[in-house]
């Protein structure tokens, strides 16, 4: 079996945000919507830092869908709508989903975005992969670990255009992949661990 | 066949055009999507899932008191069995549509039924509530169309408790199963079934006294002392469950207490306070005491002040959950609102939520609410006052046809 998972190195990210933008264009996310996000840990403020003068910190964390071994978005579906895919990735088929935002409820990262309007593009025509569907309203959408490009055997394009390559994918029930290597060698760790979601992303420092 | 009054004419006109005007602000909800409300990706449910948790809870006092006069034998209250469920089917309604409104996709939901998910419980949600409603529309028809069948009422009436219990705890299960918010608490399907029953006993008791004030329903000062009565036990263990509830999120000190923290003195503090205050304390103080609850008057203000603080509790409950999200930073979270769409630079995110409902949701509310009130003055007219004629009326045709023609009398009786 493929489970595709992805490794995030913490020192290397700089917060530039390339990944943010990268899968926006990518997938074609709407004004007013990420599934790709850099959150600056700890403060309120997008300009703020931890600590106090002269001793002060910023510390970056990109976060999108974390994959679950164990969604707890799927479970909460009605219509089957999110579901697992064969390759270990967590996905939405669009022409089931009623827009009943269980799944928003029950994603402790706050990964999902919802269609609340007709979705907006700024340059007015669609700028992503021509293989990403497009979104009606009142559906419910998220990072698809860019389901197009890694079927065809590329890589996710968050992990593709990062500057500083902090990211690294692969399939994690692969024992010899980059990615499960350094999973093991750097003991990279889950988020909220105490949700029980094991997710398929880790992080490292 | 009477002929209503002008001021039923009024109040039903009324109704009437308010209900137009939600169905127009739905309409244009579905045409704009409810990014015309105010959710956004923060705080996803609204005004709309408040208002089904009421509405589910309200349907919970007719029934319950039904279905226990049957199944415990408590005569008293099968006096008052007829406008109890004629008022619990009407609720069930109303909440089945604030779900139905509240959906993004309602072109879709059939979905629902072709490729149902069985851990789902919003799937587990609406078998029940399609239940609970046959199950009530059973009840009512077993009451009116061949006049009383008592053996049916018994049999349905047994169905029916479990199911009222039931369907307030699914209710609660939606939340209270979700490990990723504050609601996630084995005591959520307990104090769901307890506010149903106060807030729907307290409901009841408004609707008895407004129908006995029109003349249409006899309710005796005695049975109303007796469900008062009721209504201050079920306030009390309303307020136990609560107490369970706060303090175990405030003990250990860590996550609940900062959610607890949100309640008491942040965005969901007045809530939470006037339910305290307003919904449990002075409701019970007031009914705990015998000579009150004889006292129409006081039981009225009362059961509007629980009903207001179960509504209040509604708020806080569903709200407190999304202020913070679980991985807090800045920038936060893409908002996603109409205005995110349009917003530049930091505009479109939001580090904690926020939530108030826009016009859109209040018409829209508002036209639920006259709806029901509407077809529940319909109903109760058909059966309080027209079935007791149309009653009188059968019993003499079947007089008529007894002297007719003796072999057919076993049939029309």
């Amino acid at each position: 079996m493929t489970k595709f998972g992805m490794a995030i190195n913490l020192d290397r990210c700089m917060g530039c945000n390339t990944c943010a933008m990268a899968c926006k264009m990518q997938n074609n996310v709407p004004m007013g919507m990420m599934w790709n996000r850099v959150i600056v840990e700890g403060c309120e403020n997008e300009f703020d830092a931890q600590g106090t003068y002269p001793n002060l910190a910023r510390t970056y964390l990109p976060i999108a869908c974390q994959h679950c071994e164990n969604p707890a978005c799927q479970r909460v579906c009605p219509t089957g709508a999110t579901y697992k895919d064969d390759k270990g990735r967590v996905q939405i088929d669009y022409d089931k989903c009623i827009g009943c935002r269980m799944c928003m409820a029950a994603c402790p990262y706050n990964a999902r975005v919802f269609n609340w309007n007709d979705p907006v593009r700024d340059p007015d025509f669609c700028y992503g992969d021509a293989g990403v569907p497009v979104r009606s309203k009142g559906v419910m959408e998220k990072c698809t670990m860019c389901k197009e490009r890694t079927d065809r055997g590329d890589e996710p394009m968050c992990v593709r255009c990062c500057p500083a390559e902090a990211r690294t994918f692969g399939d994690l029930d692969d024992p010899s992949s980059e990615v499960s290597r350094l999973i093991r060698e750097k003991s990279a760790y889950v988020l909220l661990p105490e949700q029980g979601t094991r997710p398929q992303v880790r992080y490292f420092n | 066949m009477q002929t209503a009054s002008p001021k039923f004419k009024i109040v039903a006109g009324v109704l009437g055009v308010l209900t137009a005007a939600g169905v127009a602000a739905w309409i244009y909800q579905l045409m704009g999507g409810l990014g015309v409300t105010g959710m956004n990706n923060g705080t996803s449910w609204g005004l709309y899932i408040t208002m089904f948790m009421l509405f589910v809870g309200l349907s919970a006092g007719g029934l319950i008191v039904a279905s226990s006069a049957s199944v415990f034998h408590i005569t008293k209250f099968k006096a008052v069995a007829l406008p109890a469920i004629i008022l619990s089917t009407v609720c069930i309604c109303a909440a089945g549509m604030f779900v139905l409104i509240d959906m993004g996709g309602i072109q879709r939901v059939w979905r629902i039924v072709t490729g149902p998910n069985p851990t789902s419980p919003l799937l587990w949600d609406m078998c029940v509530i399609t239940v609970y409603l046959v199950l009530n529309i059973l009840y009512l028809l077993f009451m009116t169309r061949y006049g009383v069948d008592s053996r049916k009422v018994e049999v349905v009436s047994r169905f029916a408790l479990p199911a009222a219990i039931l369907v307030h705890s699914v209710t609660a299960w939606i939340f209270g199963l979700q490990l990723a918010k504050e609601w996630y608490s084995a005591i959520m399907a307990p104090i769901f079934v307890a506010s149903a029953m106060d807030s729907g006993l307290a409901l009841l008791l408004v609707v008895l006294v407004a129908l006995d004030a029109a003349g249409w329903f006899k309710f005796s000062r005695e049975l109303m002392k007796s469900l008062a009565g009721l209504l201050a036990t079920c306030i009390a263990i309303d307020a136990f469950f609560i107490g369970c509830e706060v303090l175990t999120m405030a003990y250990p000190g860590a996550r609940g207490a900062e959610a607890l923290s949100i309640m008491l003195g942040g965005a969901t503090a007045p809530f939470f306070w006037f339910e305290i205050v307003g919904g449990l304390l002075v409701p019970f103080c007031v009914l705990v005491f015998a000579k009150n609850r004889a006292n129409v008057k006081l039981v009225v203000a009362s059961s509007v002040l629980v009903v207001l603080g179960v509504l209040c509790k509604r708020v806080w409950l569903l709200f407190t959950s999304f202020v913070v999200p679980n991985v807090y930073g800045a920038p936060g979270i893409a908002s996603g609102s109409s205005a995110a769409a349009h917003a530049t630079g930091v505009d479109m995110w939001a580090a904690t939520s926020s939530y108030a409902p826009t016009w859109v949701e209040l018409v829209v509310v508002a036209g639920v609410l006259a709806l029901g009130a509407l077809v529940f003055m319909l109903l109760a007219r058909k059966m309080l006052v027209e079935g007791g004629g149309k009653k009188k009326a059968q019993v003499a045709s079947a007089v008529r046809k007894e002297a007719a023609s003796a072999a057919g009398a076993e049939a029309s009786a």
